[in-house]
């Protein structure tokens, strides 16, 4: 049974203007937040710094039991996921097999068009210290910052594909903004058609496609990848798979699992650019070449053709 | 004499807010924890309206403002949030508990789920409004939805098995 005692609402009465004040003040920090001051950014940071240790020793036990539980979960469906993992592997020998032979194609390709070698990317890996949890946030603090070069628009990545970008950098620990997060936007291509859009979170499970031809055809289960326009992120790593809904909309589910996140890569050699005229390379069109242009003995997928005597 | 007795008087009211601070502090952390878990994987449940509740309403404890505010502060600045939505959450919550409960509405203070169901929904639906308005776009609503009803469910579990200890402790003692 509820009590409400009279001592209690005696104190409520006298504190009640105090509690509107203090309203105010939050609307105002919250107006503050939003504004993006420098001041702001740093006292976030510091704190940050200052609050790790004890978040993460606090979500550590919590983390531990969730673990416990989750190999006693999949302990029970060992055996359907060891058959499932047997035919995969068996997929990918063959898979394989056919990579490695295009692989010299390509190099020779490449070096016959004399093509830009690929700048290796240099990455800092780092442990994600906080949950995603939060209703209205969805962001992770690691335990790297400043002190390994880490700079405010890095992307984040994990084994899988992209996680998010740097938001905030303090001196030990930075914090990432998720993809399926609200304020998320990334440029991104869709690999089969070539079509650009821009996916934006909902802080839920999926992304939203904007921005995308009304041309364009989406397929379920079309791989869709970073473009690279605007430079802020490198080209080429994966987001997730295209998903039709029941209303016939089309949306992102990610590849990566946000709630198993332990160790996330920053890849430090991407510098954010600002968006000036100069440096702002726009939306080019990304339509796959005509055959025209191909290379002569060479099909559009890059094999070789071997063309009879008659042709 | 009795200015050493108000001394003490106020370092004893200043170390218990020190220790409600710390334990709200544990608890909205413990919340966000629990994303870990699969079940809460879209959502987790606000557990610290449903500690916040029970303390004022059935244990007598008035947390001051000021330790909801940092406290709403600082779990802001750990999880990334927009610096205050906590506060303001937390805040409205207790003004809601105050001025629907204790002042005005449930003076037989009955029927506390239903209560405590209209005084959440009314603080969330606030700060979610405001979301919304810095935002300037509808967010998924499928989390909000989880979060708000996995909370309404959790709370008579807790009220429940608190009932069941206190029953146990009191058998006990006899």
């Amino acid at each position: 049974m509820v009590s409400g005692k009279p001592s209690n609402l005696k104190s409520f009465k006298s504190s009640k203007n105090f509690n509107f004040i203090l309203i105010l003040l939050c609307l105002t920090l919250v107006f503050l937040g939003k504004l993006d001051l420098i001041a702001i950014r740093n006292i976030k940071a510091f704190l940050s710094d200052f609050l790790a240790p004890v978040t993460f020793a606090l979500n550590k036990p919590v983390k531990e039991i969730a673990g416990v539980f989750e190999d006693v979960k999949s302990a029970g469906s060992l055996r359907e996921e060891n058959i499932r993992l047997k035919s995969e592997v068996r997929k990918l020998k063959v898979i394989n097999s056919k990579v490695s032979s295009q692989e010299l194609e390509l190099l020779e390709l490449r070096q016959l068009l004399k093509v830009l070698p690929e700048r290796k990317n240099k990455i800092i890996t780092a442990r994600a210290i906080t949950a995603p949890g939060g209703v209205f946030a969805n962001t992770v603090l690691i335990n790297a910052g400043e002190d390994y070069g880490i700079k405010v628009g890095q992307p984040a990545i994990s084994s899988l594909g992209l996680v998010g970008y740097v938001v905030n950098v303090s001196l030990k620990t930075s914090r990432i903004l998720l993809i399926i997060d609200i304020n998320s936007l990334i440029p991104v291509y869709l690999t089969n058609s070539n079509w650009p859009a821009v996916v934006q979170g909902q802080s839920g499970k999926l992304l939203t496609l904007k921005f995308l031809s009304s041309k364009a055809k989406p397929i379920d289960g079309e791989v869709v990848q970073t473009s690279g326009h605007g430079g802020r992120l490198p080209p080429g790593i994966n987001i997730g798979k295209i998903v039709k809904s029941f209303s016939g909309k089309f949306y992102v589910k990610p590849i990566i699992d946000f709630q198993r996140l332990t160790y996330i890569s920053i890849i430090t050699n991407k510098t954010s650019q600002s968006m000036s005229s100069k440096n702002f390379d726009g939306f080019a069109p990304l339509q796959k070449p005509k055959s025209s242009i191909n290379l002569k003995g060479f099909n559009l997928s890059g094999k070789r053709v071997i063309e009879s005597p008659e042709n | 004499m009795i200015k050493h007795i108000k001394n003490f008087y106020y370092f004893y009211k200043f170390s218990k807010s020190i220790l409600f601070f710390v334990f709200l502090f544990f608890t909205l952390n413990f919340q966000t924890s629990l994303s870990f878990f699969s079940i809460f994987e879209i959502s987790t449940p606000s557990l610290v309206s449903i500690v916040i509740y029970l303390c004022i309403v059935r244990f007598n404890i008035n947390p001051s403002n000021i330790i909801l505010l940092l406290t709403g502060f600082f779990h802001d600045i750990v999880i990334g949030n927009n610096l205050g939505i906590t506060s303001i959450f937390l805040l409205i919550f207790k003004y809601f508990i105050f001025r629907l409960i204790l002042e005005k509405i449930n003076k037989k203070n009955q029927e506390e789920w239903i209560y405590f169901t209209i005084i959440f929904i009314f603080s969330f639906s606030i700060v979610f409004l405001l979301n919304l308005i810095i935002s300037f776009s509808l967010p998924e609503l499928s989390p909000i939805f989880f979060h708000v009803g996995v909370t309404l469910i959790l709370f008579p579990i807790i009220n429940i098995s608190i009932n069941f200890f206190s029953y146990v402790s009191r058998l006990i003692k006899s």
